[in-house]
Protein backbone atom coordinates (compact mmCIF):
# COMPACT_ATOMS: atom_id res chain seq x y z
CA UNK A 1 0.00 0.00 0.00
CA UNK A 2 1.52 2.99 -0.65
CA UNK A 3 1.23 5.41 1.81
CA UNK A 4 1.74 8.70 -0.66
CA UNK A 5 4.19 10.18 2.36
CA UNK A 6 1.02 10.46 4.82
CA UNK A 7 2.61 9.14 7.82
CA UNK A 8 -1.07 8.36 9.33
CA UNK A 9 -1.66 6.42 5.71
CA UNK A 10 1.27 4.22 6.34
CA UNK A 11 0.20 3.39 9.88
CA UNK A 12 -2.95 2.20 8.85
CA UNK A 13 -5.53 4.80 9.76
CA UNK A 14 -8.90 5.56 8.04
CA UNK A 15 -7.33 8.76 6.35
CA UNK A 16 -7.48 9.02 2.65
CA UNK A 17 -5.28 11.78 1.81
CA UNK A 18 -4.63 11.23 -1.91
CA UNK A 19 -6.35 8.40 -3.40
CA UNK A 20 -9.51 9.32 -4.52
CA UNK A 21 -10.69 5.77 -5.59
CA UNK A 22 -13.74 6.52 -7.51
CA UNK A 23 -14.63 9.99 -9.63
CA UNK A 24 -17.72 11.46 -8.17
CA UNK A 25 -19.86 14.81 -9.36
CA UNK A 26 -19.32 16.99 -6.51
CA UNK A 27 -20.66 19.96 -7.76
CA UNK A 28 -17.87 22.49 -7.44
CA UNK A 29 -18.97 21.74 -3.77
CA UNK A 30 -15.54 21.49 -1.72
CA UNK A 31 -17.55 20.23 1.47
CA UNK A 32 -18.32 17.32 -0.26
CA UNK A 33 -15.20 16.72 -1.77
CA UNK A 34 -13.44 16.68 1.51
CA UNK A 35 -16.02 14.50 3.08
CA UNK A 36 -15.25 12.31 0.26
CA UNK A 37 -11.89 12.18 0.97
CA UNK A 38 -12.45 11.01 4.73
CA UNK A 39 -11.51 14.56 5.71
CA UNK A 40 -13.76 16.14 9.09
CA UNK A 41 -13.82 19.69 9.63
CA UNK A 42 -16.05 19.47 12.92
CA UNK A 43 -14.04 19.07 16.28
CA UNK A 44 -15.71 16.56 18.34
CA UNK A 45 -16.56 17.91 21.99
CA UNK A 46 -17.81 15.69 25.15
CA UNK A 47 -21.08 17.18 25.64
CA UNK A 48 -20.73 18.37 29.15
CA UNK A 49 -18.13 20.68 28.08
CA UNK A 50 -21.59 22.85 26.68
CA UNK A 51 -22.17 25.62 28.34
CA UNK A 52 -26.24 24.55 27.32
CA UNK A 53 -26.59 28.22 25.36
CA UNK A 54 -26.61 30.13 28.53
CA UNK A 55 -25.20 33.82 28.14
CA UNK A 56 -22.43 32.85 25.75
CA UNK A 57 -20.30 35.12 25.18
CA UNK A 58 -18.10 35.57 21.46
CA UNK A 59 -14.85 36.32 22.75
CA UNK A 60 -13.57 38.45 20.00
CA UNK A 61 -10.65 40.79 21.13
CA UNK A 62 -9.58 42.75 18.40
CA UNK A 63 -10.82 45.78 16.17
CA UNK A 64 -11.45 44.84 12.26
CA UNK A 65 -13.11 47.61 10.28
CA UNK A 66 -14.18 48.40 6.94
CA UNK A 67 -15.56 51.26 4.77
CA UNK A 68 -16.45 52.05 1.18
CA UNK A 69 -14.31 54.67 -0.59
CA UNK A 70 -14.36 56.17 -4.14
CA UNK A 71 -12.73 52.94 -5.39
CA UNK A 72 -14.19 50.21 -3.59
CA UNK A 73 -13.52 49.00 -0.02
CA UNK A 74 -10.44 49.45 2.37
CA UNK A 75 -10.79 47.19 5.07
CA UNK A 76 -8.53 46.74 7.97
CA UNK A 77 -7.16 45.04 11.14
CA UNK A 78 -4.88 45.53 14.27
CA UNK A 79 -2.00 43.37 14.99
CA UNK A 80 -2.81 42.35 18.90
CA UNK A 81 -3.22 38.88 19.54
CA UNK A 82 -4.33 38.23 23.10
CA UNK A 83 -5.27 35.19 26.01
CA UNK A 84 -7.19 37.00 28.71
CA UNK A 85 -5.31 40.01 29.45
CA UNK A 86 -2.15 39.44 28.61
CA UNK A 87 -1.00 39.88 24.93
CA UNK A 88 0.53 36.70 22.81
CA UNK A 89 1.62 37.84 19.56
CA UNK A 90 1.58 41.15 17.85
CA UNK A 91 1.82 40.46 14.57
CA UNK A 92 -1.23 38.66 13.63
CA UNK A 93 -3.11 39.14 10.34
CA UNK A 94 -6.54 39.62 10.77
CA UNK A 95 -7.36 40.40 7.23
CA UNK A 96 -7.14 37.42 4.78
CA UNK A 97 -7.40 37.61 1.38
CA UNK A 98 -9.22 34.89 0.09
CA UNK A 99 -9.46 35.60 -3.79
CA UNK A 100 -8.55 38.08 -6.30
CA UNK A 101 -11.85 40.17 -5.61
CA UNK A 102 -12.93 39.35 -1.47
CA UNK A 103 -11.12 39.76 1.62
CA UNK A 104 -12.81 38.53 5.16
CA UNK A 105 -11.44 40.26 8.07
CA UNK A 106 -11.74 38.20 10.97
CA UNK A 107 -12.80 38.24 14.80
CA UNK A 108 -12.86 35.71 17.80
CA UNK A 109 -11.46 32.56 17.84
CA UNK A 110 -8.50 32.55 15.67
CA UNK A 111 -8.29 28.78 14.95
CA UNK A 112 -11.69 28.54 13.45
CA UNK A 113 -11.58 31.93 11.60
CA UNK A 114 -8.43 30.97 10.24
CA UNK A 115 -9.61 27.78 9.22
CA UNK A 116 -12.81 29.49 8.05
CA UNK A 117 -10.52 31.61 5.88
CA UNK A 118 -8.59 28.59 4.43
CA UNK A 119 -11.63 26.47 3.66
CA UNK A 120 -13.33 29.39 2.19
CA UNK A 121 -10.45 30.15 -0.10
CA UNK A 122 -10.41 26.26 -1.44
CA UNK A 123 -14.10 26.69 -1.72
CA UNK A 124 -14.03 29.25 -4.02
CA UNK A 125 -10.69 28.05 -6.49
CA UNK A 126 -12.34 24.31 -6.12
CA UNK A 127 -15.31 25.83 -7.61
CA UNK A 128 -14.07 27.77 -10.43
CA UNK A 129 -11.20 25.12 -11.04
CA UNK A 130 -14.04 22.37 -11.57
CA UNK A 131 -16.86 24.26 -12.68
CA UNK A 132 -15.05 26.51 -14.87
CA UNK A 133 -16.34 29.46 -13.88
CA UNK A 134 -16.41 31.58 -10.63
CA UNK A 135 -18.53 31.22 -8.17
CA UNK A 136 -21.24 34.04 -7.70
CA UNK A 137 -21.40 36.76 -5.52
CA UNK A 138 -23.82 34.83 -3.84
CA UNK A 139 -22.84 32.01 -3.78
CA UNK A 140 -19.48 33.82 -1.93
CA UNK A 141 -21.65 34.82 0.20
CA UNK A 142 -23.87 31.61 1.18
CA UNK A 143 -20.46 29.62 1.31
CA UNK A 144 -19.59 31.52 4.02
CA UNK A 145 -22.86 31.50 5.98
CA UNK A 146 -22.52 28.02 5.88
CA UNK A 147 -19.14 27.53 7.46
CA UNK A 148 -20.42 29.87 10.02
CA UNK A 149 -23.33 27.75 10.91
CA UNK A 150 -21.63 24.57 10.77
CA UNK A 151 -19.35 26.13 13.35
CA UNK A 152 -22.67 27.20 15.80
CA UNK A 153 -21.92 23.73 18.20
CA UNK A 154 -18.47 25.63 19.20
CA UNK A 155 -19.30 29.23 19.43
CA UNK A 156 -22.03 27.87 21.53
CA UNK A 157 -19.77 26.28 23.72
CA UNK A 158 -18.16 29.77 23.96
CA UNK A 159 -14.82 28.55 22.76
CA UNK A 160 -15.05 29.18 18.90
CA UNK A 161 -17.39 31.92 17.84
CA UNK A 162 -16.56 33.64 14.83
CA UNK A 163 -17.49 37.29 13.70
CA UNK A 164 -16.17 38.23 10.25
CA UNK A 165 -16.47 40.82 7.87
CA UNK A 166 -16.25 40.09 4.38
CA UNK A 167 -15.79 42.53 1.85
CA UNK A 168 -15.53 41.65 -1.79
CA UNK A 169 -15.54 43.80 -5.50
CA UNK A 170 -18.71 43.09 -7.50
CA UNK A 171 -17.29 42.59 -11.26
CA UNK A 172 -21.00 42.73 -12.60
CA UNK A 173 -21.21 46.62 -11.62
CA UNK A 174 -20.91 49.12 -14.39
CA UNK A 175 -17.77 50.87 -14.85
CA UNK A 176 -19.08 53.82 -13.27
CA UNK A 177 -20.55 52.25 -10.37
CA UNK A 178 -18.86 51.69 -7.21
CA UNK A 179 -19.10 48.04 -6.94
CA UNK A 180 -17.14 47.34 -3.90
CA UNK A 181 -19.52 45.47 -0.92
CA UNK A 182 -19.47 45.28 2.86
CA UNK A 183 -21.04 42.73 4.33
CA UNK A 184 -21.67 41.67 8.15
CA UNK A 185 -21.97 38.25 9.73
CA UNK A 186 -23.42 36.81 12.91
CA UNK A 187 -23.02 33.77 14.83
CA UNK A 188 -25.67 31.84 13.13
CA UNK A 189 -24.76 32.83 9.83
CA UNK A 190 -26.99 35.34 8.46
CA UNK A 191 -25.60 38.31 6.83
CA UNK A 192 -26.21 41.82 5.57
CA UNK A 193 -24.97 44.28 3.45
CA UNK A 194 -23.31 47.23 5.49
CA UNK A 195 -23.80 50.30 3.02
CA UNK A 196 -20.69 52.35 4.03
CA UNK A 197 -18.73 51.03 6.66
CA UNK A 198 -19.20 48.16 8.98
CA UNK A 199 -16.16 47.29 12.22
CA UNK A 200 -16.35 44.36 14.75
CA UNK A 201 -14.33 43.39 17.53
CA UNK A 202 -14.23 44.76 21.08
CA UNK A 203 -12.86 47.62 19.98
CA UNK A 204 -15.44 48.48 17.29
CA UNK A 205 -17.94 49.82 20.19
CA UNK A 206 -15.00 52.67 20.33
CA UNK A 207 -15.81 54.01 16.90
CA UNK A 208 -19.14 52.95 15.25
CA UNK A 209 -20.38 55.90 16.08
CA UNK A 210 -17.37 58.00 14.88
CA UNK A 211 -17.75 55.81 11.28
CA UNK A 212 -21.34 56.88 11.45
CA UNK A 213 -21.00 60.30 11.72
CA UNK A 214 -17.95 60.42 9.06
CA UNK A 215 -20.20 58.85 6.61
CA UNK A 216 -23.14 61.17 7.36
CA UNK A 217 -21.56 64.59 8.45
CA UNK A 218 -18.23 64.37 7.55
CA UNK A 219 -16.59 66.89 5.12
CA UNK A 220 -15.79 64.36 2.77
CA UNK A 221 -18.33 61.67 2.72
CA UNK A 222 -16.50 58.32 3.31
CA UNK A 223 -17.69 57.01 0.00
CA UNK A 224 -16.67 60.12 -1.79
CA UNK A 225 -12.84 59.42 -0.02
CA UNK A 226 -9.85 58.89 -2.59
CA UNK A 227 -6.97 55.96 -1.46
CA UNK A 228 -5.17 58.62 0.74
CA UNK A 229 -7.89 60.42 2.87
CA UNK A 230 -9.37 56.75 3.72
CA UNK A 231 -6.32 55.25 4.54
CA UNK A 232 -6.01 58.27 7.08
CA UNK A 233 -9.35 57.91 8.12
CA UNK A 234 -8.77 54.75 8.88
CA UNK A 235 -5.69 54.66 10.69
CA UNK A 236 -7.17 56.87 12.83
CA UNK A 237 -9.79 55.02 14.03
CA UNK A 238 -7.53 51.84 14.86
CA UNK A 239 -5.64 54.46 16.75
CA UNK A 240 -8.78 55.54 19.09
CA UNK A 241 -10.15 52.12 19.15
CA UNK A 242 -6.58 51.08 20.93
CA UNK A 243 -6.68 54.20 22.95
CA UNK A 244 -10.02 52.39 25.02
CA UNK A 245 -9.46 48.94 24.06
CA UNK A 246 -6.84 46.92 25.67
CA UNK A 247 -7.13 44.00 22.72
CA UNK A 248 -6.29 46.07 20.12
CA UNK A 249 -2.96 47.49 18.95
CA UNK A 250 -2.05 50.57 17.69
CA UNK A 251 1.23 51.46 15.40
CA UNK A 252 4.21 50.19 17.46
CA UNK A 253 6.77 52.83 15.68
CA UNK A 254 9.74 51.28 17.64
CA UNK A 255 9.05 47.80 16.29
CA UNK A 256 7.75 49.29 12.79
CA UNK A 257 3.97 47.04 13.33
CA UNK A 258 1.79 48.68 11.46
CA UNK A 259 -2.06 47.29 11.07
CA UNK A 260 -2.44 45.22 8.22
CA UNK A 261 -4.67 47.47 5.35
CA UNK A 262 -6.23 46.21 1.67
CA UNK A 263 -7.73 47.89 -1.00
CA UNK A 264 -10.63 46.12 -2.36
CA UNK A 265 -10.99 47.69 -5.94
CA UNK A 266 -11.51 46.42 -9.75
CA UNK A 267 -8.45 45.59 -10.33
CA UNK A 268 -8.50 43.24 -7.25
CA UNK A 269 -6.66 43.12 -3.78
CA UNK A 270 -3.93 45.48 -2.84
CA UNK A 271 -1.76 45.31 0.24
CA UNK A 272 -0.95 49.41 1.37
CA UNK A 273 2.61 48.84 2.11
CA UNK A 274 4.58 49.77 5.30
CA UNK A 275 6.18 52.10 4.10
CA UNK A 276 3.02 54.22 2.56
CA UNK A 277 1.53 53.58 6.27
CA UNK A 278 4.09 55.29 7.76
CA UNK A 279 3.71 58.49 5.67
CA UNK A 280 -0.22 58.35 6.29
CA UNK A 281 0.83 58.08 9.87
CA UNK A 282 2.76 61.02 9.59
CA UNK A 283 -0.23 62.91 8.29
CA UNK A 284 -2.78 60.99 10.59
CA UNK A 285 -0.72 62.52 13.61
CA UNK A 286 -1.51 66.26 12.17
CA UNK B 1 -9.18 -14.57 -21.04
CA UNK B 2 -6.29 -14.02 -18.73
CA UNK B 3 -5.31 -17.72 -18.66
CA UNK B 4 -4.45 -17.64 -22.38
CA UNK B 5 -1.40 -15.47 -22.93
CA UNK B 6 -1.87 -15.64 -26.66
CA UNK B 7 -5.73 -14.17 -26.71
CA UNK B 8 -4.70 -11.53 -23.68
CA UNK B 9 -1.72 -9.54 -25.53
CA UNK B 10 -4.66 -10.14 -29.14
CA UNK B 11 -7.19 -7.91 -27.01
CA UNK B 12 -4.87 -5.54 -25.84
CA UNK B 13 -3.35 -4.89 -29.32
CA UNK B 14 -7.09 -4.89 -30.83
CA UNK B 15 -7.68 -2.21 -28.07
CA UNK B 16 -4.38 -0.20 -28.86
CA UNK B 17 -5.77 0.00 -32.58
CA UNK B 18 -8.79 0.94 -31.86
CA UNK B 19 -7.95 3.75 -29.45
CA UNK B 20 -5.34 5.23 -31.99
CA UNK B 21 -8.06 4.99 -34.49
CA UNK B 22 -10.28 7.05 -32.40
CA UNK B 23 -7.42 9.30 -31.12
CA UNK B 24 -6.05 10.02 -34.76
CA UNK B 25 -8.26 12.94 -35.94
CA UNK B 26 -8.02 15.21 -32.61
CA UNK B 27 -6.57 18.47 -32.05
CA UNK B 28 -3.19 18.56 -31.22
CA UNK B 29 -2.03 20.28 -28.34
CA UNK B 30 1.57 22.38 -28.15
CA UNK B 31 3.07 23.25 -24.83
CA UNK B 32 5.78 25.78 -24.94
CA UNK B 33 8.15 27.62 -22.24
CA UNK B 34 8.29 31.57 -22.98
CA UNK B 35 10.25 34.31 -20.97
CA UNK B 36 7.62 34.76 -18.51
CA UNK B 37 6.20 31.25 -17.82
CA UNK B 38 4.41 28.35 -19.88
CA UNK B 39 2.09 28.20 -22.57
CA UNK B 40 -0.60 25.78 -24.08
CA UNK B 41 -2.13 25.81 -27.13
CA UNK B 42 -4.56 24.34 -29.65
CA UNK B 43 -8.12 25.18 -32.21
CA UNK B 44 -11.01 23.59 -30.33
CA UNK B 45 -14.20 23.06 -31.57
CA UNK B 46 -16.45 24.52 -29.07
CA UNK B 47 -15.49 22.50 -26.37
CA UNK B 48 -13.16 23.75 -23.54
CA UNK B 49 -9.54 21.73 -23.95
CA UNK B 50 -7.09 23.61 -21.50
CA UNK B 51 -7.82 23.57 -17.69
CA UNK B 52 -6.60 24.83 -14.94
CA UNK B 53 -6.03 21.75 -11.84
CA UNK B 54 -4.07 23.77 -8.99
CA UNK B 55 -1.83 26.94 -8.75
CA UNK B 56 0.82 26.29 -10.71
CA UNK B 57 -0.44 23.07 -12.65
CA UNK B 58 -2.88 22.97 -15.98
CA UNK B 59 -4.05 20.56 -18.11
CA UNK B 60 -4.93 19.95 -21.64
CA UNK B 61 -5.88 16.47 -23.53
CA UNK B 62 -6.76 15.22 -26.54
CA UNK B 63 -9.74 12.01 -26.38
CA UNK B 64 -13.16 11.07 -25.86
CA UNK B 65 -14.91 14.23 -24.28
CA UNK B 66 -16.65 12.30 -21.61
CA UNK B 67 -13.47 10.44 -20.58
CA UNK B 68 -11.32 13.98 -20.57
CA UNK B 69 -13.45 15.52 -17.94
CA UNK B 70 -13.26 12.38 -15.71
CA UNK B 71 -9.74 12.47 -15.61
CA UNK B 72 -9.63 15.95 -15.63
CA UNK B 73 -11.63 16.10 -12.24
CA UNK B 74 -9.77 13.17 -10.52
CA UNK B 75 -6.50 15.08 -11.05
CA UNK B 76 -8.45 18.52 -10.34
CA UNK B 77 -10.44 16.93 -7.01
CA UNK B 78 -6.99 14.56 -6.01
CA UNK B 79 -4.72 18.04 -6.05
CA UNK B 80 -7.48 19.93 -4.12
CA UNK B 81 -7.70 17.79 -1.22
CA UNK B 82 -3.90 17.32 -1.09
CA UNK B 83 -3.26 21.27 -1.21
CA UNK B 84 -5.95 21.60 1.64
CA UNK B 85 -4.94 18.83 3.74
CA UNK B 86 -1.26 19.76 3.55
CA UNK B 87 0.16 23.00 1.51
CA UNK B 88 -0.55 23.94 -2.13
CA UNK B 89 3.04 24.06 -2.19
CA UNK B 90 2.82 19.68 -1.33
CA UNK B 91 0.82 19.62 -4.38
CA UNK B 92 3.34 18.33 -7.99
CA UNK B 93 3.09 16.69 -10.94
CA UNK B 94 5.40 14.37 -10.06
CA UNK B 95 2.77 13.10 -7.49
CA UNK B 96 0.11 13.54 -9.61
CA UNK B 97 1.61 11.61 -12.29
CA UNK B 98 2.92 8.84 -10.71
CA UNK B 99 0.55 8.24 -7.59
CA UNK B 100 -2.95 8.91 -9.50
CA UNK B 101 -2.54 9.25 -12.92
CA UNK B 102 -0.10 7.04 -14.75
CA UNK B 103 -1.65 3.92 -13.05
CA UNK B 104 -5.54 4.89 -13.50
CA UNK B 105 -4.73 4.90 -17.50
CA UNK B 106 -2.66 1.75 -17.19
CA UNK B 107 -5.34 -0.05 -14.92
CA UNK B 108 -8.16 0.95 -17.38
CA UNK B 109 -6.28 -0.17 -20.53
CA UNK B 110 -5.05 -3.78 -19.13
CA UNK B 111 -8.53 -4.67 -17.92
CA UNK B 112 -10.04 -5.72 -21.35
CA UNK B 113 -13.62 -6.52 -19.74
CA UNK B 114 -13.58 -3.11 -18.73
CA UNK B 115 -13.43 0.18 -20.34
CA UNK B 116 -10.67 1.96 -21.50
CA UNK B 117 -10.66 5.74 -21.42
CA UNK B 118 -9.43 7.28 -24.95
CA UNK B 119 -7.61 10.25 -23.95
CA UNK B 120 -3.81 11.45 -24.26
CA UNK B 121 -3.29 14.09 -21.62
CA UNK B 122 -0.55 16.75 -21.16
CA UNK B 123 -0.11 18.43 -17.98
CA UNK B 124 2.43 21.46 -17.32
CA UNK B 125 3.58 22.60 -14.35
CA UNK B 126 5.44 25.69 -13.22
CA UNK B 127 8.49 26.00 -11.54
CA UNK B 128 9.86 28.21 -9.09
CA UNK B 129 12.80 28.83 -11.87
CA UNK B 130 12.45 28.36 -15.22
CA UNK B 131 14.69 25.07 -15.45
CA UNK B 132 11.98 23.50 -13.37
CA UNK B 133 9.47 24.08 -16.06
CA UNK B 134 7.94 20.62 -16.34
CA UNK B 135 5.34 19.35 -18.77
CA UNK B 136 4.31 15.69 -18.97
CA UNK B 137 2.56 13.78 -21.34
CA UNK B 138 0.41 10.31 -20.59
CA UNK B 139 -0.49 8.61 -22.76
CA UNK B 140 -3.97 6.05 -22.90
CA UNK B 141 -1.90 3.22 -21.47
CA UNK B 142 0.10 5.02 -18.88
CA UNK B 143 3.05 5.41 -20.54
CA UNK B 144 4.79 8.93 -19.20
CA UNK B 145 7.03 11.82 -20.66
CA UNK B 146 8.53 14.48 -19.35
CA UNK B 147 9.78 17.31 -21.27
CA UNK B 148 11.62 20.94 -19.57
CA UNK B 149 10.98 23.34 -22.98
CA UNK B 150 8.30 22.00 -25.52
CA UNK B 151 6.15 19.33 -25.82
CA UNK B 152 3.38 18.15 -27.60
CA UNK B 153 0.45 15.14 -27.97
CA UNK B 154 -1.23 14.47 -31.15
CA UNK B 155 -3.38 11.53 -32.27
CA UNK B 156 -0.55 9.50 -32.93
CA UNK B 157 3.22 8.63 -32.38
CA UNK B 158 4.05 9.83 -36.18
CA UNK B 159 1.82 12.87 -36.04
CA UNK B 160 3.65 13.65 -32.70
CA UNK B 161 6.61 13.05 -34.16
CA UNK B 162 6.32 15.13 -36.90
CA UNK B 163 5.36 18.06 -34.84
CA UNK B 164 8.37 17.28 -32.95
CA UNK B 165 10.61 17.50 -35.74
CA UNK B 166 9.30 20.61 -36.35
CA UNK B 167 9.74 22.06 -33.18
CA UNK B 168 13.53 21.14 -33.43
CA UNK B 169 14.29 22.84 -36.06
CA UNK B 170 12.37 25.81 -35.59
CA UNK B 171 12.50 26.79 -32.09
CA UNK B 172 15.80 28.26 -31.74
CA UNK B 173 15.39 30.76 -29.83
CA UNK B 174 14.68 29.22 -25.68
CA UNK B 175 14.17 33.19 -24.34
CA UNK B 176 11.12 34.02 -26.62
CA UNK B 177 8.17 35.79 -25.48
CA UNK B 178 4.33 34.86 -25.49
CA UNK B 179 3.63 36.23 -29.04
CA UNK B 180 6.59 34.06 -30.49
CA UNK B 181 5.40 31.70 -28.49
CA UNK B 182 1.73 31.64 -29.94
CA UNK B 183 3.45 31.97 -33.27
CA UNK B 184 5.54 28.97 -32.97
CA UNK B 185 2.73 26.88 -30.96
CA UNK B 186 0.05 27.62 -34.39
CA UNK B 187 2.83 26.65 -36.71
CA UNK B 188 3.71 23.18 -34.82
CA UNK B 189 -0.43 22.72 -34.82
CA UNK B 190 -0.39 23.09 -38.17
CA UNK B 191 2.50 20.65 -39.23
CA UNK B 192 0.22 18.31 -36.75
CA UNK B 193 -3.12 18.99 -38.47
CA UNK B 194 -1.68 18.41 -41.96
CA UNK B 195 -0.64 14.95 -40.82
CA UNK B 196 -3.37 13.59 -39.01
CA UNK B 197 -5.61 14.67 -41.93
CA UNK B 198 -3.30 12.57 -44.48
CA UNK B 199 -4.06 8.34 -44.03
CA UNK B 200 -1.78 6.59 -41.56
CA UNK B 201 0.67 5.18 -43.62
CA UNK B 202 1.25 8.85 -45.26
CA UNK B 203 1.67 10.43 -41.96
CA UNK B 204 4.48 8.20 -41.15
CA UNK B 205 6.49 9.25 -44.10
CA UNK B 206 9.44 11.49 -43.52
CA UNK B 207 8.04 14.24 -45.41
CA UNK B 208 6.45 16.72 -42.80
CA UNK B 209 7.69 19.54 -44.64
CA UNK B 210 5.17 22.38 -45.08
CA UNK B 211 5.47 25.79 -46.23
CA UNK B 212 4.10 29.04 -44.18
CA UNK B 213 1.62 29.64 -46.88
CA UNK B 214 0.16 26.20 -46.15
CA UNK B 215 -0.15 26.43 -42.58
CA UNK B 216 -1.68 29.57 -42.67
CA UNK B 217 -3.94 27.97 -44.60
CA UNK B 218 -4.76 25.03 -42.13
CA UNK B 219 -5.25 27.66 -39.60
CA UNK B 220 -7.34 29.88 -41.65
CA UNK B 221 -9.46 26.48 -42.04
CA UNK B 222 -9.19 25.08 -38.78
CA UNK B 223 -10.21 28.94 -37.73
CA UNK B 224 -13.73 28.51 -39.84
CA UNK B 225 -15.43 26.17 -37.10
CA UNK B 226 -13.32 26.43 -34.36
CA UNK B 227 -11.00 28.80 -32.23
CA UNK B 228 -7.89 29.10 -30.80
CA UNK B 229 -7.07 28.50 -27.61
CA UNK B 230 -4.13 29.50 -25.01
CA UNK B 231 -3.85 28.60 -21.44
CA UNK B 232 -1.21 30.34 -19.88
CA UNK B 233 0.74 29.48 -16.20
CA UNK B 234 2.40 33.10 -15.67
CA UNK B 235 5.56 33.90 -13.59
CA UNK B 236 4.17 37.92 -13.25
CA UNK B 237 0.49 36.74 -12.13
CA UNK B 238 -0.68 37.98 -9.10
CA UNK B 239 -1.57 35.68 -5.65
CA UNK B 240 -1.20 32.13 -5.88
CA UNK B 241 -2.80 30.95 -8.85
CA UNK B 242 -0.76 31.37 -11.95
CA UNK B 243 -3.04 30.01 -14.71
CA UNK B 244 -5.07 32.35 -17.03
CA UNK B 245 -7.00 31.41 -20.47
CA UNK B 246 -5.76 33.98 -22.88
CA UNK B 247 -8.14 36.56 -23.99
CA UNK B 248 -9.46 36.40 -27.92
CA UNK B 249 -8.16 39.54 -28.04
CA UNK B 250 -4.29 38.86 -27.18
CA UNK B 251 -4.64 35.65 -29.38
CA UNK B 252 -5.34 37.98 -32.40
CA UNK B 253 -2.83 40.48 -31.65
CA UNK B 254 -0.23 37.40 -31.84
CA UNK B 255 -1.44 36.03 -35.46
CA UNK B 256 0.48 37.15 -38.05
Amino acid sequence: MNGKGNFLNRMGVEHEEFALKEVMNHKGDFLNLLKHANYSLKIDLPSDTAQHGVDVEIAHSTTVVAVRYAEGVMIAGDRRATAGTSVIYDRAEKVLQIDKHSVLAISGSPAIAYEIARVLEHSFQYFRRSQLQELSLEGKLRMLSRLIRDNLPMALQGIGGVIPIFALYDLGAADEENGGKIFFYDALGAHFENVNFATTGSGSIWIRGVLRYLSRFGDTPLQEMDEQQATITILRLLDTASEYDAATSGYNARAQIFPNVKTVTRIGVEDISDDELEARYAEAQS
Amino acid sequence: MRDEPYRWIEAIQDRRDYIEDQLRVGSPVVGLTYNEGMVLLTIGRGQRKIFEVHDRIALSAIGHPADIERLRMLVTDTASVQGFQNATEDVNLHRLTNFVLAHTFKQAFESIVGEAYIIKMLLAELGGTSEKNRFTCINYDGNVRTDTTSTVIGGTGAIEEGMQNYLAAASTDTDRDLTAALQLGLETWAVGRELSSREPEDAESEDTQIDTTQMHEIIGVAREDGEIEAGVLEIAQRGTSKFRLLAPEEIEAALP
